[in-house]
Order: C-alpha cells, then structure tokens, then sequence
C-alpha cells in the first residue's frame, strides 16, 4: 500500500489548504449536520449544498478523479441497503410498473440518503485531502478532543501503512502456497495471520515506545507553530456556515 | 457495517451519540492511570493492528467475503475498556480520513462496534468463562467461550445496525432486519474462527499480552519473531 494514500495531495498550495484546520472542521462539519437533517422533501437545498462542496473542491485545486474515486467509498452501503427501499417500502402512492410498485415514499427515502451520503463523504474526504494529518490531529485536540486519541490515532497513522504492508507480505506467502480461500473452514489461516500479525505489531510497539523514551518522549508530540485563526478562517466558516443554515432555515419556514 | 451520514434520524443518531460519548468518557476515566507513557503508544499501534486486520477479507459463501471486525479480539487482548478505547480509535480515523462511516454517524457506529459487538459481548463472554473454567480449565474456556461470543458480537452488532436503520424510517423491518442478521450470522462464523485461532497464536508464544487470560504461564520458548 502507498503509504501517502490519504495524504497524497494534503500538501499542495491552494486557499483551501491554507486555511486553519479548525476552520475546516468547524465549517464542513457545520454542513454536514445541516445536510443530514434537512428533510429530502426539498431538492433545492441539497443543489446549495453540492455548490458549497464544488466550490470548495475547485479552490482546493485536488485532481477532480482522485475526489471522484474516494466518493465511491458510500456506494456500496447505499446499493445494499437502500437501493430495495422504494420497491418495499408500504403506503402511500406508488407507481405500478408491471411485476414492481415502486412507492413514492420509497423514492424519496432513497434520494434523501444518497444525496445526504455523497455530499457528507465528500464533506469529509476535502477535509482529510486537504489537511495534513498531524495538522488536522492538532486543530482537533485544540477543539477539545481528548489527548488520548489524538495521540492514539498519530501512533496509528504512523504504523498503520508498516502494518499493512506486513499483512500484504503475510498474504503474499500464504498465496504463493497455493491458498485460495473459497470456503468459510479456511478463515482458521486468516485467523492465523490475525495472530501473528498482532504479536509482530506489539513488539514492534514495544521496540518504538523503547527508542523513543530513551529519545526523551513523555507522552505528547511537541509543536513548533501554533496556527492562529486568522480572518480568512472566520470569513470562510461564516460564509460555509451561513449558506447552508440559511438554506436549513428557508426550508423551515415555507 | 459502517452507516454513512443520512441513514440515520435526529433523535436517532443524536441519542446514541449521548450513549457513546458517555461510556467514551467512562472509559478514558476507568483507564486514566493505565494511560501514562507506554500505554498509549502501544493502543495506537493495536489500533492501527485492528484496521489493518479488517482489511483481512475472508470468504464466506458463494464469491461474497466479510471482514473481520476485531471487537472481541481487541476486548480479550487489552482488557474491555481499553479494547473499547481502541474501537473508538478506529471508528474515528476511518470517519475522519477514510470517510469510511458518517460524522453524524459515529456515535451509531461505536454504538455498534464498540459498545454491542465490543464492550457488552465481552462481559458476556466473561459470563460463560467464569463458570466453564471450573470444569475444563482457562485455557479451553477463555477459548470455547471467545468463539461463542465473537459470534454473537458480530451478530447483535448488526441487528443494532438493522434497528437503528429501521428506527430512524429509513428501511422497512421485516427485509433488511432478517437480512442482516442472516448475512452476519454467516460472516460471525468467520469471525468466531479467527478470533480464536489468533487468541490460540498469541497464547502460544505470549500469553502475557493476552489481558482476559488468568491461568499459568503457558511454554514461553518462542517470541513471534523467532516462529516466523
């Protein structure tokens, strides 16, 4: 696995990326909640927030397939969860379409989950695409996340590529011995696997917490700068906050 | 099983946000004088053990594979709260850089693959062992009883999936409830399988990392590395 997966483009020179990162996560979690609760009756609301999403994704300047691709990661849960919901969905109108009805109901039910799913996926993935990851990890401990996860989840990011790769290795060898694993008796060697590839991270864990304590680590990461909110980071969280809640609220009201 | 933003209503994901954040908070509190210099470490790289574990598909029937949860596995190997704790740190680092389960969302799914399928099946498995250890040792117990509630955490964390899903309108009961548990039943026996022949590997060469095994040092000749 390339280990610059989620951080491939996290560093490029754009508006987007130069922002706070508590900027980021305070406007585009702002919109991600106004999105999910917005009742899917309306369409219009919805086409405000995509805008807000595009917008935000040209400024970043991130290659538009690269977005595209990681947005498929919804699909699946919506194909098999949702995607039956306006064949069976009972009561009100309903379209008859030979062998099917098709319920109107059911319709908009999945409508509303789609649109909600793709626009807080791709909420989420400008977020981490344009952060780099101790960036972001830092705006959330200065936003109040307990220290335990941010330094847990730093420790994960750095080993969870070096992980992966060994279980890549593992199941290189377990394939060239010709497994082929079409039956649910051969997860016992999956099983196998899971076991030796704890042991392996546990003591690499331990070799790292020792090189680094005898390196002086007491327990959290120091910081060299201290991104200050600047006035582009308030105008940017109003105008992203701004147009979705006044887009939330005109639904209320009419 | 991770539920993306939108499938999930207000007082639904609002409400099991409460539940999780609770025992979140709990949990940190349980585990506050464990955490100081090494344990933290070495619960990030488990974390990043339990993500790459679940990328370990296996097969189940028919072409369709599942993936290894890793609640139970985390529980018996840490000790409940910090397997929790661990779940909790996945969950966020997939939400957050894999977009793998919605913001609004992750209360819901540490509902379910901590809480459910972490935290409550292993006091249940606690349940089976206490009394089976008597009768056919700790060894066999911890074991025979991992298999039986590695099951049955996959297995109720979809049906909490399932119910939420139904709870909130978004699908109807009597499809996707039989649905899932049905899918998961299968996919649990994997789990089951895996979970336990890992925990058989790890209490072979070092059963000092395995937190919910109480029984005597097991023979402690070989370290992972020198096995592979």
């Amino acid at each position: 696995m390339h280990h610059d997966f989620i951080d491939r483009y996290s560093r490029l020179d754009s508006p987007v990326h130069s922002l706070n990162p508590r900027a980021k996560i305070a406007a585009l979690f702002t919109l991600i909640i106004v999105c999910v609760i917005t009742p899917p009756k309306e369409w219009w609301p919805f086409c405000i927030y995509a805008a807000v999403v595009v917008i935000i994704a040209a400024a970043s300047r991130l290659p538009a397939r690269y977005l595209l691709t990681r947005v498929l990661v919804v699909l699946p849960f919506i194909l098999v969860v949702a995607i039956f919901v306006p064949f069976m969905h009972k009561g009100g109108p309903s379209f008859d379409l030979g062998l099917f009805h098709v319920s109107r109901e059911g319709l908009i039910i999945l409508w509303g989950v789609t649109v909600k799913a793709l626009i807080s996926v791709s909420c989420l993935i400008l977020l981490s695409a344009t952060t780099p990851f101790d960036d972001l990890m830092h705006g959330f401990e200065r936003l109040r996340v307990p220290h335990f996860f941010t330094t847990a989840a730093a420790f994960m990011y750095r080993y969870i590529f070096v992980i992966i790769d060994e279980a890549e290795r593992m199941g290189r060898a377990r394939d060239s011995r010709n497994f082929h694993g079409r039956w649910l008796w051969q997860a016992g060697v999956v099983g196998r696997m899971a076991g030796t590839l704890f042991l392996r991270s546990q003591e690499r864990a331990e070799r790292v917490y020792d090189a680094m304590s005898s390196r002086g680590f007491d327990g959290t990461f120091p910081r060299w700068q201290d991104g200050k909110m600047m006035a582009a980071d308030y105008v940017f969280i109003a105008m992203v906050a701004a147009t979705a809640i006044a887009a939330r609220l005109v639904v209320l009201w009419k | 099983m991770h539920i993306p933003d939108g499938f999930l209503d207000l007082k639904t994901w609002g409400t099991l946000y409460g539940v999780s954040g609770g025992t979140t908070a709990y949990a940190l509190y349980k585990v506050r004088d464990r955490l100081e210099g090494k344990k933290i470490p070495l619960l990030g790289i488990t974390a990043a053990f339990i993500f790459a574990a679940q990328m370990l598909n296996f097969p189940v029937a028919g072409g369709t594979s599942g993936h290894f949860l890793g609640a139970m596995l985390a529980c018996v190997l840490l000790g409940p709260f910090e397997g929790f704790l661990v779940m909790v740190t996945v969950l966020m680092v997939q939400c957050f850089f894999f977009a793998d389960g919605g913001l609004t969302a992750l209360g819901a799914n540490i509902f379910n693959m901590g809480i459910v399928g972490g935290l409550f099946s292993y006091y249940l498995m606690v349940l089976l062992k206490a009394p089976l250890s008597r009768w056919i040792g700790e060894k066999k117990a911890l074991l025979s009883s991992v298999a039986v509630f590695s099951w049955v955490s996959v297995v109720l964390a979809s049906a909490a999936c399932a119910i939420e899903l139904v709870i909130s309108g978004t699908v109807p009961f009597n499809v996707t409830f039989p649905a899932m548990v049905g899918v998961h039943s299968l996919i649990g026996i994997g789990e089951a399988i895996i979970t336990t022949v890992a925990l058989v590997v790890v209490l072979q060469s070092r059963p000092d990392l395995v937190d919910a095994y109480r029984g005597p040092a097991l023979s402690q000749t070989a370290t992972a590395g020198e096995v592979a």
